[in-house]
């Protein structure tokens, strides 16, 4: 009987940085979609004070005619941030869906790195490594094209995070302008000044949302980026060497 | 990796491969096996993942990788084929991959783009080279429920898959891919046949369809291979084995 021992396997760092890159960028994109988290109770609450203010702009009779426009803004607002809500959604699926692609090449990247390593000793014919090679490339190849799709997402969602902060500078104003009606309604002024008050708390409430995702996205936009561009550098270096 | 030569002649060759010295402890150790003939070599039951950079650099040691025609997986198990979808990216894209109708959807997990040519329950027989061909016999419910063993009557060779598989603690290893000494072997064959394998029916007829066979070496898919006598001695030893020991739990 034949018996022979392959030498024993070093580890090697070529994908270690990119998957300490992608695993934050993966963190920071579920940290964006954890700040809106609270979103579609935000959404229903204001919608309640809205069809609330409007009940009360109807006691108020004409002293609450302008609360009564206001309210209509403000329940369009609401389907506005409906339709973010929708969208995000599906960015989410995305995510995941890229998230697991990456993941799964990652793990198949490490293998094969280890799997290059060992083939390029001297036991080994240059057709081994062509293989090896090969297969390392094409596995980078679906990496950095799931990153370029996971940087769209990114994107998207960057877009989605202004339009909730469009909705936010839009409602700020409408508790704004109730505050100032609640001012000259007399018998009436408590409780528009109690919508107003409570339509802040909710402004408030969506900016720290606003502020926390927006935070998230720019870093996981950053990373994106930096992982897109590492990972065509190391293209770039596997087809010089192919 | 280990790379051990159990059979040659000509261009027909059994060689097995593992006992990796740099495999992570918490990964069970398996054996892989390949069977050449002419230009076309199959593997059997290729690995975890976790196993294949070092299996991979062992096997092309051998044979460049195109030549591997086909890989069989005897059942679903991880540490048998989740390396599948690194082999496929590899091998040539019309390989072929031999597994049981009950798991090709189950398998598909690893592999969701594998095409998978399914072996019915009966078994089947498939040519490797013009002069040699590989029967898959039913090893159903031993321990999974859609199994097969791979007969090699030219080289008189059965690879077994976890049947008669062992789990050599490290210390006690000697290095050898064979078992030198039957009767201190078997306890470390006991724990796993007792749990592992459910059906003393299926375990019996496993037994008559494998004794009538010429078998120089029965090779599992864990632990060591048995040669010569000690394959008659595995057979007599497993038949008289009580097996489902986790039904004992449910008991209570």
């Amino acid at each position: 009987m034949e018996q022979h021992s392959s030498e024993r396997r070093v580890r090697t760092q070529r994908t270690d940085r990119i998957e300490s890159r992608a695993n934050g960028l993966l963190i920071d994109c579920r940290r964006a979609f954890h700040s809106f988290r609270e979103l579609d109770e935000l959404a229903e609450n204001l919608r309640i004070l809205s069809l609330n203010a409007e009940l009360a702009a109807g006691r108020a009779g004409d002293k609450g005619r302008a609360v009564r426009s206001l309210t209509q803004y403000t329940r369009e607002l609401v389907n506005r941030l409906a339709q973010i809500q929708g969208e995000m959604h599906e960015l989410r699926g995305q995510t995941f869906a890229h998230s697991s692609t990456i993941l799964r090449s990652l793990t198949q990247l490490g293998l094969f790195e280890r799997s290059c390593q060992l083939v390029a000793d001297g036991d080994h014919d240059e057709r081994a490594r062509a293989t090896v090679n090969r297969a390392f490339l094409e596995v980078m190849t679906i990496l950095v094209e799931t990153l370029d799709e996971m940087a769209n997402v990114v994107r998207d969602l960057a877009g989605r995070t202004h339009g909730v902060e469009e909705v936010v500078s839009q409602s700020d104003s409408i508790a704004t302008n109730i505050a100032i009606e609640a001012a000259a309604a007399g018998v009436h002024e408590k409780e528009f000044r109690t919508v107003s008050d409570t339509m802040r708390t909710y402004v408030d409430d969506l900016r720290l949302m606003i502020d926390d995702a927006a935070d998230a996205v720019r870093r996981a936009s950053e990373k994106g980026e930096a992982l897109r561009r590492m990972g065509l550098d190391t293209l770039d270096d596997l087809n010089r060497i192919a | 990796m280990k790379c051990v030569t159990l059979f040659r002649h000509d261009d027909h060759c059994w060689q097995m491969f593992g006992q990796d010295p740099d495999k992570p402890d918490n990964v069970i150790d398996t054996n892989q096996y390949m069977i050449r003939s002419g230009n076309a070599a199959i593997l059997l039951d290729p690995g975890g993942m976790e196993v294949f950079p070092a299996m991979l650099a062992a096997l092309t040691r051998e044979v460049p990788v195109d030549e591997v025609k086909a890989l069989f997986l005897s059942h679903q198990d991880p540490d048998i084929g989740s390396s599948l979808p690194l082999w496929r990216r590899v091998c040539n894209p019309d390989i072929k991959i031999y597994l049981s109708w009950m798991w090709s959807g189950f398998t598909a997990h690893f592999d969701r783009d594998a095409v998978f040519t399914t072996i019915p329950d009966e078994g089947m027989e498939i040519s490797l080279s013009h002069d040699v061909r590989l029967r898959f016999i039913p090893a159903h419910y031993l321990h999974s429920s859609g199994n097969f063993s791979v007969y090699d009557a030219k080289a008189r060779i059965l690879f077994s898959g976890d049947i008669g598989a062992a789990l050599v603690p490290p210390d006690r290893a000697t290095g050898s891919m064979f078992v030198t000494d039957f009767a201190q072997h078997t306890q470390y064959m006991d724990g796993f046949h007792r749990r592992w394998l459910g059906s003393a029916r299926a375990r019996d007829a496993w037994c008559a369809q494998v004794s009538k066979l010429e078998i120089d070496m029965l090779a599992p898919q864990h632990g060591l291979v048995f040669k010569g006598d000690d394959v008659k001695r595995f057979i007599d030893w497993l038949s008289a084995l009580e097996i489902g020991s986790g039904v004992a739990a449910m008991n209570r």
